[in-house]
């Protein structure tokens, strides 16, 4: 690989972390309401208190350089801070135990819709015209316009309230002994089912719809009506030339649509009370709580540029046409 | 420099022949695609339903004024039914449609305008300011933009001020509209600027630097309209995501429970217990709704985009 | 040429391997046959440490924990907690407490006066100059006490003295902690102290396990009262989806839960094997005026004018209100002590009922005539536009909201409702003097609420005029209801007490700086399939959970046994510390220490699956390019 291709890809993606990390700082700082008020409307609470306070987490000094300063260092040291709204709990213990939970969850949401889109389109874009590509391209637009908490109340109200198939909410069944090993799995695959198929269903849309474009395009190409005259059956070409072609895409469509995704992962979190990172942000909203917020924002900041490198990488080591 | 008034005004004629036979071929272009057309349609009902809701249900109903029982299922008197205050769904779902409409409206102005200025200014410009501009874009495209709106509504509520008013709309409105302008804007923009980039290239535009005429002129006259196509095929796009980004921001708590959009009353129905209650017509109406304008949108986007860039086509 | 993707691919998969492992608690042989208790909350655990929990949950947690050094009965009642008797001294300035003899700690250590001391010069300490400790809620149960001093003559004895008679110190909310374990804890540093799990306490329930998500507390073995049936009780939260809350609990998922919505409670009326509770609840939503009167954003001098606050308080209809909003579960708001405080609660006279045409007259009469164009101007000729805010907090504000702005249109009086964040709100009403004011209090009314404690000082300070700055929403002040609060705080009897604060009441009513809109009932819903001896506090129309103290939840008995289980043990005196419980005792504190060797059979299914699926792939993969290559040969 080109290194200098190279090199400018990671320096600019330093450059960005290094500007969400600025306005990172000063967007909490302009937030509406300090810190402190945590200790307003409380009775007991005094003037010298709050004074105190202020010191403590360091509101007393001016914002910059002081305050800015004290952020870049604690930020590089992997320090977020600590928690309003949880007590004295570090940011970065909060949002590790709520990680693995969002990971698992739009990871599999991820791979199932990534299969089962790309399997649908290109079956609607082969077969053209037919009543599957009616109904699936229809069906995948329909997905598409439908916003994930709408599908999740939905799946919901239908699989856990009416028929009582699945659990509606958390991720493991709390308390009652710790149980066997597969007990617990199967605990929690019950759990996973139901927001994981509304990640899936939420996401199928998008990769369905640019499959079957994909596809089209590829059957029209001069090369797969040599490959037509040299006899070679249509599923063969399927696999080894639209397949292929569409997979680019689909994984810079992950990387780009990594920021969108998670905005569909809060809401979908919410509705089954799912113990990650959407969840949290709506509670740290709520309450305001902005070190968990600011933490949440750069956690999910970074990693969506870490993707995007990621996608840069692959796609300029694919096609050789990118690096010039 | 004098020129001779007759053959002006035949070349003027002559310009709006062409551009009224462009129009013409469109339309016949567009009403070729069905789906194109269906989308227009309903659009169309939407935008009735928006414009004048009280010719077909009346005063936008309030606690006060609500005339049902609470929470009860479709009947005569409520056809969609009614929520816990006993407000008809079918009154607010319809008075909803405005609410929704306009602030995606407005929102997609903010963004096009954003993306637009931008995507011209760099392509056409170049050089440092296009650096400077795109590493701006590129920011702004990687960041999660729900979560940036999630944490810029209060702050833009905190600067303007909880209860000023801008044309009668409720500034708890119109902070939903820029903070989806503010971090939507960027896709547009790349665009655009990528079709800036090979209009410039032309020969008239750079005959018309020849001739002596700034570069603001430039960008006005004749990057803009070679623009267009792709502006009004990405406003439709943007329309759409915006509508979803307002739903979405209200569902979570963040919308102004004073003015029920659809994604207000499904944030209402939630809080309500509606789905654990069995009360599915408190959530299908507004759901229907917002899948309907959304798909529209999505389809009349995708056919004004195979229509007028039949070699671009924008994938977002 | 696409070995990346593929890469990536393994890799994806390891790291799902991984990420099961870190999200399944460590697994064991052991089979699922503990009975628990799962309650649900709408609120979020803020913290184990008693001292720095603002909510209600809170609370219920740390009195599970620990015991108070006497504890709430049935009725509220003081009974035995970590004291089993108590004297108070002729003289009344000083209180004896006995230690009950041979109690431990859920760790073993013996609990003795020495950990009352600890805790209560915790207090003591840190509220001496004006200080807090922690959030300090709790500061009040001995300041107010007027507590000079604690002793410990022996290990089973603690001396309280006083500079007052007082009859607070057996209605005190004060967690006694383990002086082994806070011994590093002072005043400076409490709010840093997160109490982290397995808390250490001589409560009937101990914490061992806390997420963000729940808190979840086994039987402590050692407890010295009534073992309860269930084996460990779980918390879990529902912050920001009370929907799937009580989905939930219709799913047998939940065996209790608190505060549904009233639309979904009604429901559950009807439901099988359920019981919905709506019991008083100490605590009022209030509509406060913002009546200051140095300056500030206060859109109109008329909120200052007590007539005119008296007005609007004729053009709420809270009937309706209640009827509407909360489906009928609340009573009318008056004083600023819910009738659930039975002993201090008085109505008032002179009732404001909803009137319209009253309001009206009332308004004409103030001195706010209508304009041209119907609204009312004030007394410096400005049309009277209101702005009504509410915290993000509540599904019921917004409600209530729109009915005032409903009724107030009637009399003349424009309202522009908002709902604010609760941040931005309470920073707004809160007067900063270091700033100035012309800034500040950019309100004019707010809808909120308050909660108090079974003492009614929490609830009669808030507009007191040393609170402006703190809690005081409606920037109120009245020399007199300042002067009565001191007269009854310092009161030697109930009843002496209860004549001032009557006048209290009273004064607040008139002058209406709160118009209280209503006392909501508390909502609480559980199923009587799985446990029996549900018991309510108060006994009549309280609530089992959510009140004071932890006494209910050690009452509770397993309902498919057909004897409750063992009664006999239950009242019994507690001396020697242990009754048996029903199912074997768990013992709380060493509990995760083997959770490596537990956790390797897990890793290695989960290596097993990841391995299958790579070979799989690669199989797939093989295969695919063994066609490609034919293709290319053709």
């Amino acid at each position: 690989m080109g290194s200098r291709y190279l090199i400018r890809k990671v320096v600019g993606a330093c450059l960005t972390i290094f500007m969400i990390v600025i306005l990172n700082f000063v967007l909490f700082r302009m937030m509406p309401g300090s810190p402190d008020r945590i200790l307003l409307r409380n009775p007991n609470v005094t003037a010298d208190a709050m004074a105190a306070a202020r010191i403590r987490w360091g509101l007393d000094k001016p914002l910059i350089p002081d305050q800015l300063v004290d952020y870049l260092e604690a930020t590089a040291s992997g320090d977020l801070g600590f928690s309003f709204k949880f007590h004295g709990e570090a940011v970065t213990d909060v949002l590790s135990g709520r990680l693995w939970p969002t990971v698992i969850l739009f990871g599999v949401g991820e791979v199932l819709a990534i299969f089962l889109g790309l399997a649908l389109g290109a079956y609607s874009g082969w077969k053209r015209g037919g009543p599957i590509d009616y109904i699936g391209n229809g069906l995948s637009l329909i997905l598409y316009s439908m916003p994930y908490f709408v599908i999740g109340i939905l799946i919901l109200g239908v699989f856990a309230v009416g028929l009582h198939w699945f659990p509606t909410s958390g991720m493991l069944t709390i308390g009652g002994g710790d149980g066997t090993f597969t007990s617990q799995l199967l605990d929690f695959f019950g759990h996973l089912a139901l927001p994981v198929t509304t990640v899936a269903i939420g996401l199928i849309g998008q990769y369905s719809i640019l499959m079957r474009s994909s596809v089209i395009e590829t059957l029209g190409e001069d090369y797969v009506t040599t490959a037509r005259g040299k006899g070679l059956t249509s599923s063969r070409i399927l696999r080894s030339h639209a397949l292929p072609n569409a997979l680019l895409p689909a994984v810079t469509l992950i990387a780009i649509n990594l920021g969108y995704v998670i905005g569909g992962a809060i809401t979908v979190e919410v509705v089954f009370n799912w113990p990650g990172l959407g969840t949290l942000t709506v509670t740290a909203l709520e309450a305001r709580d902005y070190p968990v917020l600011q933490g949440i924002f750069l956690l999910l900041s970074v990693s969506v540029v870490l993707a995007n490198l990621v996608a840069d990488l692959i796609y300029g080591r694919l096609d050789p046409r990118v690096r010039s | 420099m004098t020129a001779p008034a007759v053959p002006e005004q035949s070349v003027r004629n002559e310009r709006l022949r062409l551009r009224l036979q462009s129009i013409r071929s469109f339309a016949r272009r567009f009403a070729s695609r069905p789906d194109g057309v269906i989308g227009v349609i309903v659009l169309l009902v939407f935008t009735v339903l928006a414009i004048a809701p009280e010719v077909f249900v009346g005063p936008l109903q309030t606690a006060t004024s609500a005339s049902g029982p609470s929470l009860s299922p479709p009947t005569a008197a409520n056809l969609l039914g009614s929520d816990e205050l006993g407000r008809d769904i079918l009154n607010l779902t319809i008075h909803g449609t405005r609410i929704s409409m306009v602030i995606g409206l407005l929102a997609t102005i903010v963004t096009i305008f954003l993306g637009a200025l931008v995507g011209i200014v760099s392509g056409y410009v170049g050089g440092r300011v296009d650096t400077v501009l795109m590493r701006i874009t590129d920011f702004f495209l990687v960041l999660p933009t729900f979560v940036l709106a999630l944490i810029l509504a209060p702050i833009i509520l905190d600067i303007v001020g909880a209860d000023s008013e801008f044309f009668g709309i409720r500034v708890t409105l119109l902070v939903i509209v820029v903070v989806i302008g503010v971090t939507s804007w960027a896709s547009t923009a790349r665009i655009i600027r990528s079709q800036a980039l090979s209009v410039k290239e032309l020969a008239f535009v750079g005959r018309a630097r020849v001739i002596g005429s700034g570069p603001r002129h430039i960008m006005w006259r004749h990057i803009l309209p070679n623009v267009m196509n792709l502006i009004v095929a990405n406003t439709v796009l943007v329309f759409g995501g915006s509508i979803l980004t307002e739903t979405t921001l209200s569902f979570i708590g963040l919308g102004d429970p004073f003015a029920p959009s659809w994604g207000q009353v499904l944030n209402a129905a939630e809080s309500a217990g509606a789905m654990g209650l069995g009360a599915w017509w408190y959530v299908v109406p507004p759901s229907v709704c917002i899948v309907l304008v959304v798909l529209a949108f999505t389809l009349v986007g995708s056919a004004l985009d195979d229509v007028l860039n039949p070699r671009l086509r924008i994938r977002r | 040429m696409r070995s990346p993707l593929r890469d990536k691919l393994a890799r994806t998969l390891a790291a799902f391997g991984l990420a099961l492992a870190a999200v399944l608690p460590a697994a064991s042989v052991q089979a699922k046959d503990l009975l628990t208790l799962r309650v649900g909350t709408v609120e979020a655990l803020d913290s184990l440490n008693p001292f720095n929990t603002a909510l209600n949950v809170g609370y219920e947690v740390f009195t599970l924990n620990y015991d108070l050094l006497v504890n709430f009965g049935p009725n509220n009642e003081p009974v035995p907690g970590f004291a089993d008797t108590w004297t108070q001294s002729a003289d009344q300035l000083s209180w004896t407490f006995h230690i009950r003899d041979g109690m431990k700690w859920s760790d073993g250590v013996p609990a003795t006066s020495a950990d009352v001391v600890y805790t209560y010069n915790l207090e003591l300490d840190g509220t001496k100059n004006d200080g807090v400790v922690g959030l300090g809620y709790l500061d009040p149960y001995l300041k107010d006490a007027f507590v000079t001093g604690v002793t410990a003559p022996d290990p089973s004895t603690v001396v309280i003295t006083s500079s007052r008679p007082t009859s607070k110190l057996t209605h005190s909310y004060i967690p006694i902690v383990p002086q082994h374990i806070w011994k590093n804890v002072t005043p400076a540093n409490i709010s840093d102290f997160e109490n982290k799990v397995p808390v250490v306490g001589t409560g009937p329930y101990q914490a061992v396990e806390s997420t963000s998500q729940y808190v979840r507390l086994v039987r402590n073995a050692s407890y010295w009262g009534k073992q309860g049936a269930a084996d460990e009780i779980v918390i879990q939260y529902y912050p920001s989806a009370p929907d799937t809350m009580v989905a939930a609990f219709k799913n047998n998922e939940l065996d209790y839960i608190h505060n549904p919505s009233p639309e979904s409670f009604n429901q559950l009326k009807t439901a099988k094997n359920t019981v919905a509770l709506a019991s008083e609840g100490d605590g009022f939503t209030q509509l406060n005026y913002n009546t200051y009167t140095k300056g500030g954003g206060a859109s109109t001098t008329a909120l200052q004018d007590p007539a005119f606050r008296q007005a609007l308080g004729y053009a709420i209809d809270k009937p309706t209100l209640i009827q509407k909003v909360l489906l009928s579960y609340g009573s009318p708001g008056t004083t600023q002590v819910p009738p659930w405080e039975k002993n201090w609660h008085v109505d008032p006279t002179d009732v404001r009922a909803f009137n319209i045409d009253k309001a009206n007259q009332m308004l004409d009469a103030a001195g706010y005539p209508r304009g041209s164009d119907g609204t009312r101007i004030d007394k410096q000729g400005k049309p009277l536009n209101l702005r009504l805010y509410t915290p993000n907090t509540d599904a019921s504000y917004p409600k209530d909201a729109q009915f005032i702005q409903g009724w107030f249109g009637q009399v003349g009086i424009k309202v522009s409702a908002q709902v604010l964040d609760e941040g931005t709100l309470v920073t707004d009403e809160a007067l900063d003097s270091t700033k100035p004011i012309k800034t500040q209090l950019n309100y004019d009314m707010v809808i909120w609420g308050w909660v108090g404690d079974p003492d009614p000082n929490a609830l009669l300070q808030i507009l007191l005029t040393s609170s402006i700055g703190s809690t005081s929403d409606s920037q109120w002040s009245n020399p007199q209801y300042d002067q009565l609060y001191d007269q009854q705080n310092q009161a030697a009897t109930d009843a002496e007490r209860k004549t001032y604060m009557t006048q209290m009441q009273q004064i607040l009513y008139d002058q209406a700086p709160y118009d209280i809109l209503y006392y909501d009932n508390n909502l609480d819903a559980y199923h009587t399939d799985k446990f029996a001896g549900w018991q309510n506090q108060p006994v009549e129309g309280g609530a089992p959970f959510f009140q004071d103290g932890s006494i209910n939840y050690t009452l509770l008995t397993d309902a498919t046994k057909a004897t409750p289980a063992p009664s006999t043990a239950a009242n019994a005196e507690p001396s020697t510390g242990s009754s048996s419980g029903p199912a074997a005792s768990v013992a709380p504190a060493p509990a995760p220490t083997d959770t490596a060797s537990t956790g390797s059979p897990l890793l290695l299914v989960l290596g097993i699956v990841a391995i299958a699926v790579l070979l799989v792939g690669f199989l797939m993969i093989t295969r695919r390019r063994r066609v490609s290559a034919a293709e290319d040969d053709e």
